[in-house]
């Protein structure tokens, strides 16, 4: 049976989403899952945004405030990993 | 004769759109459930500087969090939120071809699913509260109520927004030349598929 390209993508997003399941039972603070997490966040919300929503082929300005927002949330998680301890003297009452 | 008055260029049925050729300018649905859509977007942008900051704050209630929660829950969440995404894509692309029966079909189906996501999360809740885990059994809790219900209160309104556009399909509101309003309805459903994609790896997954 050949698949079509929305039964692709629904596949990809399943697959991702139990590999994330697997990771969760990992239960270690590391660079390598908080790498993981903000490149899950990234790619599977483009692939929501430009296939599930199509705005691969839609309004060029609403797509990029879309892929920004899916950018700037994994680029945080990052930035926490990387500078939590700043953070929390930064946002300190 | 009206058809006398009107030039044959404007008496034209408009052809039913595609979109097998990118159209840059197309905004789908329609330009108010956009509003909306950019107001929700800001809303969780919010929730989720908040609950960065209190990650900074509190590593270790962030470590040891997640260990206490039903990954099983938020992985059912998420499976049947993108298979919901799948049905809604196919009731959408099924309009396009005029095939209203067969994109009721995919709306129920679609909804079903998505009635499956508060029915797990009050599973979940019961099970967490039976587990000790309530909104004052620390802050990873508490910032895991606040975003989680503040979302399924969203899945609500798509799920009510579902329920309309089914209810229009059904009566023949929708055609491959108008579909607008249905249109703007799965693209808010999408946008929720979008912020569980976040919450997700937040609260079961990252530490």
């Amino acid at each position: 049976m050949k698949l079509g390209h929305t039964e692709k993508i629904w596949l990809i997003l399943i697959g991702l989403t139990l590999s994330s399941a697997f990771l969760a039972e990992t239960g270690q603070r590391s660079w390598s899952l908080s790498l993981i997490v903000a490149a899950m966040i990234a790619f599977k919300g483009r692939l929501v945004i430009d296939h599930y929503m199509e705005m691969r082929n839609a309004n060029r300005r609403i797509r990029r405030v879309l892929h920004a927002f899916v950018t700037v949330i994994p680029l945080m998680v990052v930035i926490t990993h990387a500078f939590g301890p700043q953070i929390a003297r930064l946002t300190a009452l | 004769m009206a058809s006398e008055l009107i030039p044959a260029a404007e008496c034209a049925v408009p052809p039913a759109p595609t979109f097998s050729i990118p159209d840059l300018n197309r905004v789908p649905g329609n330009h108010g459930i956009w509003v909306g859509i950019f107001c929700v977007l800001v809303e969780f942008l919010l929730f989720f500087t908040v609950y960065f900051v209190a990650k900074a704050h509190h590593p270790e209630a962030f470590l040891k969090g997640p260990e206490q929660l039903a990954t099983v829950a938020g992985t059912t969440i998420t499976m049947l939120l993108l298979t919901s995404g799948y049905c809604v894509v196919k009731a959408v692309a099924a309009m396009r071809a005029d095939r209203q029966a067969t994109t009721l079909r995919w709306l129920l189906l679609g909804m079903f699913l998505g009635l499956g996501y508060p029915l797990v999360k009050f599973f979940e809740i019961r099970w967490n509260v039976a587990h000790g885990i309530d909104g004052e059994a620390g802050i990873f809790y508490t910032v895991y109520y606040y975003l989680t219900l503040n979302h399924l209160v969203h899945v609500f309104w798509g799920l009510l927004g579902l329920g309309w556009v089914a209810t229009r399909t059904a009566v023949g509101g929708y055609s491959a030349r108008d579909y607008a309003g249905l249109e703007a309805a799965a693209v808010y459903w999408h946008t929720t598929d979008v912020i569980w994609l976040i919450i997700f790896p937040f609260f079961y997954v990252w530490r």
